[in-house]
């Protein structure tokens, strides 16, 4: 026996310290009662007024009624409380299950990129529907991606409607869960009907949602008759919401990263205040593309160190605050697949994986977020594989210790014949699907490939070998019948 | 146990790696009244050739390898002095002498080398370590070696990898004996330069060159 032992199961990260969060969260508290915010419709409007909130300056915008909120911070606490801390999700095979809460990560894809590299003619060109459905099974074929969004935006359908047809692509080509996105409450509560014919009824999707649903607000301050359309309808039928600003550091939110934090907590929190006031108890996850903006170009950077430190920060403000978070990594600014494609991958990856953040999105996305790359999808599964490995930390027991081994092979020997490799080496070793470690000659005569052309070899062979689960029988037709309703409902009057 | 379960619990005990197995499986066998050579050729080599297969596939690692060589050199150990008594002579591909040549001390690359051969149906003399070249050249004198194995893991050792050669021309051995290379600062240039017979770049390649060497 001996006392005071203490072990660390994995490695330990931190970006702020617990007095720092209460700063970011206090500040964003006191944005919220000194500048305010504004929300678009009715029922929010209501919500809101109900719940103690000041409201000024009402008007209406194109029919829509608006005005600007001023929260106090006892109304924000209270919201708090009871917003869950731990949400389960499960894909269509139930046994996918995620624990979105403290400390457990996950990785999925990101949404709605408008075009692909085709992995055959290595033309970029816009997603189709099958385009969309065989990045679902590219997500459902690699070990360590755990959800999956879109990836590609479904072309060639009425855009009005376009999140139907997308969610039968993805749901036919995964049986994992998914992060979906909608036009608005309406096109949720279809996809929210596919969901539950999927599962079976709306009981099977109350115990473990198929999808949980991004929305957002629109930087800064602003809360569109969609964004909070699809969160009081999320709030009222227990899906569990996304609400993640988008802030370009310097553009739509202050310069400094700990500004661009507190105007994005601020942003979240109202979505936490409506979502509680709909109905309490609803399931609300944090977000956010936080980066800054390019002052060369204006883009909103995928691959700035800034986004992985910030996603980092923030995470650490979800874990004060009680709620899971929805993070970013797996991403970048490069057109292909190349070296930059995969120093910012690998950089946001790690980085997101040792911040602990729940849903961690957008991994495939090159060219900030306008390509979704199959390549770079399967290639930052590798990454993924690797980070977990550092993430599974060093085990410090008497059998891996080894003093034993060690005294029987002796000064000299050598290890390769000892029970103890074999029983340890495939648990404590990452072994590599695409990393190349072969020697030189072996690696001369199988055609000198590089990571770029081993990738690509890759995504064709899962293209061409992987079948995902089926649906149940007439379970496609009947989501099908939804597409058509909403595409009748929607199609432009002749 | 009937006989052709037996061969394949025997397949079976060097697939796992199991010497513990494969010799108590040896014993059985003789007991048993097998052939010493059936338990060999039908019982423990197949199951090294599936394990090679599997290394090679990428399906298997070297842990695995290495200890079914061991499963197959404690198996052997039970049969080989039987065979002995009854004169008989289990089929050798040929006789490797393999040693780290003078001033270097790294064993891992000659071991596993070793294991491979003798797993695979060669007699090895492994000479361990900072081996002199005379001690080479005794050695293969002693046995009648077919091929001898010099290993050397730094640039500055890799050069008495020549001196053994030179000494096997001086004593007028050099045309009796096959000399095959390894290591890293050692490369099929370098193996021509010095005029040795084969060079490897891993174990498992080292078995195919030996064995063409010798065929």
């Amino acid at each position: 026996m001996r006392t005071n032992y203490e072990t660390l199961g994995s490695p330990q990260f931190q970006v702020l310290s617990a007095s720092q969060v209460r700063e970011v969260v206090s500040a964003a508290m006191e944005v919220l009662e000194r500048a305010g915010t504004r929300v678009y419709g009715e029922d929010a409007l209501a919500l809101l007024r109900g719940a103690g909130c000041v409201v000024t300056e009402e008007g209406v915008a194109e029919g829509v009624p608006v005005a600007l909120v001023h929260i106090p911070s006892s109304v924000v606490e209270g919201a708090l409380q009871t917003t869950p801390g731990r949400i389960a999700v499960a894909g269509r095979d139930r046994s996918k299950r995620l624990s979105l809460e403290r400390d457990r990560f996950y990785f999925g894809t990101g949404s709605d990129c408008p075009s692909l590299v085709d992995p055959y003619s290595g033309e970029v060109r816009k997603y189709t529907f099958d385009d969309v459905y065989d990045a679902a099974r590219l997500s459902d074929a690699l070990p360590n991606i755990d959800f999956h969004m879109s990836l590609g935006l479904t072309s060639g359908v009425l855009p009005a409607t376009y999140d139907r047809p997308q969610f039968l692509a993805m749901v036919k080509g995964t049986s994992k869960p998914l992060v979906i996105t909608a036009v608005d409450a309406e096109g949720l509560a279809d996809q929210y009907q596919m969901a539950c014919e999927v599962l079976g009824g709306p009981e099977a999707f109350a115990r473990a949602p198929l999808f949980v649903v991004y929305i957002e607000p629109s930087s800064p301050l602003t809360h569109s008759i969609e964004a909070v359309g699809k969160l009081l309808y999320a709030a009222e039928h227990g899906i569990p919401a996304i609400y993640t600003p988008c802030i370009m550091a310097g553009g739509t939110g202050p310069v400094t990263m700990a500004g661009t934090m507190v105007q994005a907590v601020a942003e979240f929190l109202v979505g936490v205040v409506l979502a509680q006031h709909q109905r309490r108890g609803a399931g609300v996850i944090m977000g956010g593309v936080n980066s800054p903006m390019d002052m060369s170009t204006s883009i909103l950077s995928y691959g700035a160190p800034e986004l992985a430190l910030v996603s980092a920060a923030m995470t650490d403000v979800a874990r004060g605050l009680g709620v899971p978070m929805f993070s970013t990594a797996g991403c970048s600014d490069a057109k292909l697949l190349d070296q930059q494609a995969a120093i910012e991958a690998t950089f946001s990856i790690v980085v997101a994986a040792l911040s602990g953040a729940n849903l961690i999105h957008d991994v495939g996305y090159l060219e900030s977020g306008l390509l979704g790359s199959f390549d770079m999808l399967v290639m930052a599964d590798e990454v993924i594989g690797m980070a977990k490995r550092l993430l599974s930390g060093v085990r410090v027991t008497p059998e891996t210790l080894a003093v034993e081994v060690v005294e029987r092979v002796g000064p000299g020997g050598h290890f390769l014949a000892q029970e103890h490799t074999r029983r340890h080496f495939r648990e404590e070793v990452w072994f590599p699907g695409l990393i190349d470690r072969q020697m030189r000659r072996a690696w001369e005569s199988g055609g000198r490939q590089t990571m770029g052309a081993r990738v690509r070899a890759r995504v064709r062979h899962l293209l061409e070998s992987h079948t995902p689960q089926p649906l149940a029988e007439g379970v496609e037709a009947r989501l099908q019948e939804i597409v058509a309703q909403a595409e009748a409902r929607h199609a432009p009057r002749a | 146990m009937p006989q052709d379960r037996l061969f394949e619990e025997m397949t079976q005990a060097v697939i796992d790696g199991s010497p513990d197995r494969a010799r108590a499986l040896a014993e059985q066998a003789l007991k048993a009244g097998i052939e010493p050579l059936e338990a060999i050729d039908r019982g423990f080599k197949p199951g090294m050739d599936v394990v090679g297969e599997a290394f090679a596939q990428g399906e298997l690692f070297i842990p695995d390898l290495i200890m079914s060589g061991e499963a197959m050199k404690a198996a052997i150990g039970v049969l080989e002095p039987e065979l002995l008594r009854r004169k008989q002579q289990r089929q050798v591909l040929g006789k490797v002498v393999i040693g780290t040549v003078q001033g270097d001390i790294h064993e891992i690359g000659k071991t596993l080398v070793g294991t491979m051969l003798a797993a695979n149906g060669f007699d090895v003399y492994d000479l361990g370590v900072d081996v002199p070249a005379q001690k080479f050249l005794d050695k293969v004198r002693e046995v009648d070696a077919d091929v001898v194995g010099l290993s050397a893991l730094l640039t500055t050792t890799v050069l008495n990898q020549e001196t053994v050669i030179q000494a096997l021309k001086e004593a007028g051995m050099r045309d009796r004996v096959k000399v095959i290379i390894g290591g890293v600062p050692a490369g099929p240039e370098w193996a021509e330069e010095i005029e040795a017979d084969g060079y490897a770049e891993n174990a498992t390649e080292a078995v195919e060159v030996v064995k063409r060497l010798v065929g």
